[in-house]
């Protein structure tokens, strides 16, 4: 609507991530020449063959590592570090075993010193988003995976980041609750109005999540293309439209020959290893 | 002589175990009064069983026959049901150790011991009320108390900073666990002339060899436990902007309280046994001087008095650091 909504929130420009191996190996190039814009308050799916470095590149906008070549910019500002206006999801939760569902929402708010009381109700506000009312005294081992990462949804969205940053983070449940998890993110999405980079290796959830998909090529990666999806409805099942299936299959076509050399890498690692 | 057979054997107990493998050995204990109880000895259940039949028919039949118009069928059933269940799972807890009281109180009878060595149970629990009510006892008991829980508490203090320090600094423990590792395959025991040497005969000799036993265990479990925190968790804080104090504060503290728990409970068994043996070697006072005077004086009641009261000590102190330990990490899955 305004003019602001197609500025560039995120910008990776000429990124380059190198790894010292130990004992002296050849050094490990993860990813060279990555160049992407993420506009404010879009949805962008990273798809890629395992080990092409999308994890690496979200640590690096995360500001857990700093790029070998090459900067990340926020808002115009380079990165520098991490900080309470990204927000991560992993993958395996990372929720702390040792605080309720309700203190672990409220972990991000310690950090940002929000009083106590205020961090109380958003928490119960954010873990009512994600649909955990009457959850909030329990402790991550006495909830299923799905609900686990509704917490950890909800402690990411809580300290209100303006960037939310999903590491496959539904690559551990189990398919029906994966794609309720999709509807509902998209839901927060829409009524939250965040950033979000959501990196995952299957092409049904890019394709369903992303207003875009950026397709990584293999190591070292970079950005081979980047798709724009648009439906002209959402309404009933998404998946079984037929434009759904024709984004499917050309993001599936991209992604053909990068799995391909990614295994070739993979085999030739193992048999220098061997 | 029967002392002297018995320090290798505490110094091996002390030494060779690994401190990952005792906490396993120790978290079966809480199976008898945990919720894990079922889970536990399935296998000791099913032996006992047959000796309980007996029971819950006569349960049984005393609730049919107390209402017998009113109570339909179901009820008294279910509720024979859970007595036997209960009086199952008491009869597993308790039967061996009835059984070897029982030994005790018989063997020496039949003769099958001679009741000089050996005397009956009775007789020695009569000795041991007599010993507490008007004789030596409580002195001795305060005297090993004060020294085991001094140099124990004393231990908490002092190894679990460093075991912080040491697991938080890769560089310190990198240094340090060759070092670390020499003392903790060296039986405490060994030491402890050293420690009669250097210090003397006196209480601070005592305490300070507590406290040298007691530090490992919680040192080693301390490191191992701040070492082995998730990295994932730290990678998470450190993405919500926490420095590195706060993250130790937050994060590796918290994650490390069930393992420096499990140390704490070790060092407390340990506190005993050692202190045991450093006052059967020199010492006017407590259990061990008990035991071994008594033994070497021919009061042989008296001596196994001493022992129970030891045996009593032991249970009593884990029991207590299991309650503690337990309400510090409830968070836990296993």
């Amino acid at each position: 609507m305004t003019t602001t909504a197609v500025t560039s929130k995120i910008g990776i420009r000429d990124v380059r991530k190198v790894f010292q191996v130990r004992d002296g190996g050849e050094p490990f190039v993860a990813l060279d020449g990555v160049d992407l814009d993420v506009r404010e308050g879009e949805f962008l799916a990273l798809v890629g063959p395992s080990g092409c470095g999308k994890s690496t590149l979200l640590d690096l906008v995360a500001g857990l590592t700093a790029p070998t070549a090459g900067e990340i910019v926020i808002d115009g500002a380079p990165v520098t570090g991490p900080g309470l206006d990204r927000g991560i999801v992993f993958q395996q939760y990372a929720l702390f075993p040792w605080r309720t569902a309700q203190a672990n929402v409220e972990f991000g708010l310690e950090a940002k010193a929000v009083p106590r009381r205020e961090r109380r109700e958003r928490a119960r506000h954010y873990l009512d988003l994600v649909g955990l009312t009457g959850f909030e005294e329990r402790y991550p081992h006495e909830l299923s995976g799905g609900m686990r990462q509704r917490v950890a949804i909800a402690r990411s969205l809580a300290f209100d980041p303006d960037v939310l940053l999903m590491d496959e983070p539904f690559a551990a449940l189990d398919a029906q609750t994966r794609e309720s998890l999709q509807e509902e993110l998209l839901r927060i999405w829409d009524k939250t109005g965040k950033t979000i980079i959501f990196i995952t290796h299957g092409i049904d959830e890019a394709v369903y999540l992303g207003q875009r998909v950026a397709v990584m090529t293999s190591r070292p990666g970079t950005i081979k293309e980047v798709v724009e999806v648009a439906f002209d409805s959402r309404a009933g099942d998404l998946r079984a439209d037929p434009a759904f299936g024709e984004y499917r299959h050309h993001v599936w076509t991209l992604l053909r020959d990068e799995v391909a050399a990614a295994q070739v890498l993979e085999r030739k690692a193992a048999t220098a290893r061997g | 002589m029967a002392d002297q057979r018995s320090a290798p054997a505490t110094g091996t107990a002390l030494s060779e175990r690994e401190p990952q493998e005792l906490p396993t050995a120790i978290d079966r204990y809480e199976a008898p009064d945990g919720a894990a109880a079922p889970a536990g000895p399935v296998g000791a259940a099913d032996l006992v069983e047959p000796a309980v039949a007996g029971e819950p028919a006569i349960a049984e039949e005393s609730v049919v026959a107390g209402e017998p118009a009113v109570a339909p069928a179901r009820r008294p059933s279910a509720l024979a049901r859970r007595a036997r269940r209960v009086a199952s799972r008491a009869a597993t807890k308790s039967g061996a150790i009835l059984l070897l009281l029982a030994a005790w109180e018989v063997l020496p009878r039949i003769g099958v011991f001679d009741r000089v060595f050996v005397p009956p149970l009775s007789e020695d629990l009569v000795v041991w009320y007599g010993l507490l009510l008007d004789g030596p006892l409580p002195e001795h008991l305060q005297a090993s108390l004060i020294r085991s829980l001094s140099g124990f508490g004393l231990a908490i203090a002092l190894a679990i900073p460093l075991g912080l320090l040491i697991g938080w600094y890769r560089p310190v423990a990198d240094a340090l666990t060759p070092l670390l590792e020499v003392f903790r395959n060296t039986s405490p025991v060994a030491l402890l002339p050293v420690f009669t040497l250097i210090l003397g005969i006196g209480e601070t000799s005592k305490i300070t060899f507590v406290l040298y036993a007691c530090s490992w265990p919680i040192l080693l479990n301390t490191v191992s436990g701040v070492k082995t925190v998730e990295p994932l968790l730290i990678r998470s804080a450190r993405s919500m902007g926490l420095g590195p104090v706060r993250l130790f504060q937050k994060v590796i503290l918290p994650a490390a309280v069930p393992a420096i728990f499990t140390g704490v409970r070790l060092a407390g068994a340990y506190s005993i046994l050692v202190l045991l043996f450093a006052e059967m070697v020199g010492a006017k006072a407590g259990l061990g001087y008990l035991i071994l005077d008594t033994q070497s004086s021919f009061r042989i009641p008296e001596m196994y008095a001493g022992i129970i009261t030891i045996s009593a000590l032991g249970l009593l102190f884990n029991l207590l650091l299991l309650r503690i330990e337990r309400r510090f990490s409830t968070w836990r899955t296993t």
